[in-house]
């Protein structure tokens, strides 16, 4: 007999989805759908505020990565304005950005992802968690808070505040940097090389172990979008757009923010608050892409930083081209994290670090203007619309999690045709078609902004589950 | 090492919510110009995380500051905490007191020699940043409740001096 499998909700994830399972007669899983079950409303009611509000107010949107969206939110305010931002000011938001993908990297390995790499995906789901880590490998454990304390010590540092800083504004940043906090910085570095690479090897270790994993978690060709810098290599805050097919043919290349509109478009589906970002000239679902830790190596030709290129070079050794599994969004993280400790100790080492001109001014010299920076889970876009005060008359965010949703849900029907059998329902089978969306660390509260587009679906089903009617908008 | 560790937990635009976070501060000014080796560390969070197991692990004293939904409002408890025998089978984004301090001697095989959660009823948790009028009356009588855990902690504070500078 056909039946309905649902998992709600969805653990490990920063917010709350659910995955629906569709099985046929013979117990085989014909349709999967991960649905995003809240909505969030942020591009309708900063309607009418004056647009230099825009980076404190929708960096609310997120309390793990309000850093990429002050700085998105910043770079678009900027177009508005007209301006360039004094050097010293984009050396401190690239550190910042960095300090905070590193907090949130450190966050989806260590405490979400690591039990199952660590425990099982089949181990007892009472110690499948961060008590189990603790347990079973207590170094690890703490390399990971360490990592994690490191990013948001330094963000604290920079901006006042773990969470939700002000520092960064329109024009730069709003104070430029003490000495004494450059060299507690610092001072923090060794502390992190030695966490990275204790979670790099122990890794390399135990990969192998999931090798079935890699080959059924959202494994399949597509492209991928992310930031590169000019010369070609990693580049979170400051870079240019690329995205390349799942053969490496550069697709586009040097997009600035302000072109992403006319080669990209977003689908709305019935089944979650979530939008579905897709290339134009391939259409949707086609033209869907991946962005993230994983897009972001597959992009790049380096990482501009001598640890992070020698681990580059290794990872993009398990293919003839982009890595296509995502189970490899674990791994790709943890090179993530190593190029930003580098970066941060180049940055901070630099002595033009502590000039005191960092921010410029100006008024409103466009009405519209796009921003866009890398987020811990991929290319984050803001796009505003103002009138002649420089009040907001629109705004359209496109988020990483958004991005990737296509991918994610295509990655739980290959994983639940792989290992959920209708007629045997096993927690391993369940926990491997959620753990497919842990490779990805979805952030369901950045993701579900959008408005007005709601897709909403009523159904009226009678006691045998007869539909009797249906209401249907979006 | 600071030998006593206040978590004061809250979030001040959740109406009463905020009373832990609210005293916490107080106390931070109380306590800044403190000499460093007898310092009182406090930690503003508007919840418990994995990365507190860290300074917990250092703090030879720790208070759990925190509003209570299920007590009366206003009123104060103090209660001696343990680290917890069996945990939450899902985690995700919080942790309660017991979790912490068995996470705590998990990953760093130490936790403080006496932890206590000092709790203050709550009356509204709407949106807003005002407290109500039985819990901002309850809060002299928690940083009293404070004071006092702070002075029972007294002897292990001399130890951990002590062991600092044995030459006194």
């Amino acid at each position: 007999m056909s039946q309905t499998i649902t998992i709600d909700p969805v653990t490990r994830l920063e917010g709350h989805g659910k995955i629906t399972l569709k099985t046929n007669d013979q117990g085989e899983v014909t349709e999967a759908y991960f649905s995003v079950t809240q909505v969030r409303g942020f591009e309708k009611f900063c309607e009418g505020r004056p647009y230099y509000e825009m980076p404190s107010l929708m960096a609310r949107i997120c309390g793990i990565c309000p850093v990429s969206h002050l700085i998105a939110s910043a770079k678009a305010c900027e177009a508005i304005m007209s301006i360039e931002i004094p050097p010293t000011a984009a050396k401190l938001r690239r550190a910042l950005n960095l300090a905070q993908t590193i907090q949130s990297h450190a966050l989806s390995f260590f405490y979400l992802a690591s039990p199952d790499l660590l425990l099982g995906m089949d181990a007892d789901p009472a110690q499948r968690n961060i008590f189990g880590v603790a347990s079973a490998n207590p170094e690890l454990g703490r390399a990971g808070i360490g990592l994690r304390r490191f990013g948001q010590h330094m963000i604290e540092l920079l901006g006042r505040k773990r969470i939700h800083p002000g520092w960064v504004v329109p024009g730069g940043v709003t104070e430029p940097l003490d000495p004494a906090k450059r060299d507690e910085i610092l001072g923090l570095i060794p502390e992190a090389y030695a966490n990275i690479k204790l979670a790099l090897d122990w890794y390399k270790r135990i990969a192998d172990r999931f090798r079935d994993e890699a080959e059924s978690f959202a494994n399949f060709p597509g492209a991928f979008l992310g930031m590169v810098a000019d010369d070609g290599g990693l580049e979170f805050t400051d870079g240019k757009l690329r995205l390349i097919d799942a053969k490496g043919k550069i697709l586009l290349d040097k997009l600035r923010a302000a072109q992403f509109e006319k080669h990209f478009g977003e689908a709305v589906e019935p089944f979650s608050y979530m939008k579905f970002p897709y290339y134009k000239p391939l259409g949707y679902p086609e033209g869907s892409y991946r962005v993230g830790p994983l897009a972001r190596l597959n992009i790049v030709s380096h990482a501009g930083t001598p640890l992070a290129d020698v681990e580059l070079k290794e990872f993009k050794q398990k293919a003839n081209g982009p890595v296509l599994g995502s189970f490899y969004y674990h791994h790709a993280r943890l090179i993530d994290i190593l190029h930003g400790i580098e970066m941060i100790e180049r940055i901070f080492g630099d002595p033009t670090i502590l000039d005191k001109h960092v921010r410029a001014t100006a008024g409103v010299n466009r009405l519209e203007g796009s921003g866009v920076a890398e987020a811990p889970r991929g290319t984050l876009m803001h796009h505003y619309k103002v009138d002649e005060n420089g009040q907001m008359v629109w705004a359209n965010l496109i988020i990483a999690t958004g991005q990737n949703n296509n991918a994610m849900n295509r990655g739980v029907l290959q994983t639940a045709q792989r290992y959920v059998k209708g007629d045997k329902l096993e927690d391993g089978m369940l926990n491997r078609v959620e753990a497919v969306i842990r490779t990805f660390d979805p952030c369901l509260s950045c993701s579900t902004h959008a408005y007005g587009q709601m897709p909403l679906s009523i159904k009226l089903l009678a006691p045998d589950g007869t539909k009797l009617d249906e209401l249907r908008r979006g | 090492m600071k030998p006593v560790l206040v978590l004061a937990c809250g979030n001040t635009l959740r109406g009463d919510d905020g009373v832990g976070w609210r005293i916490g501060s107080a106390l931070q000014d109380e306590f800044q110009n403190e000499p460093a080796e007898s310092a009182v560390e406090v930690i503003l969070t508007q919840q418990l995380l994995p990365e507190h197991a860290e300074p917990l692990s250092r703090s030879n004293t720790a208070i759990f500051l925190d509003c209570s939904a299920i007590a009366q409002p206003g009123v104060v408890s103090t209660h001696s905490l343990s680290p917890a025998q069996s945990l939450p089978r899902i985690f995700t984004h919080h942790l309660d007191p017991a979790s912490l301090l068995k996470l705590t001697q998990d990953l760093y095989g130490r936790i403080p020699a006496r932890a206590v959660s000092i709790t203050i009823g709550g009356k509204s948790f709407e949106l807003q940043e005002q407290l109500t009028e039985p819990v901002t009356a309850a809060i002299p009588i928690a940083v009293q409740a404070v004071h006092r855990a702070i002075v029972a902690s007294e002897p292990e504070r001399r130890a951990a001096t002590l062991v600092q500078h044995p030459q006194e």
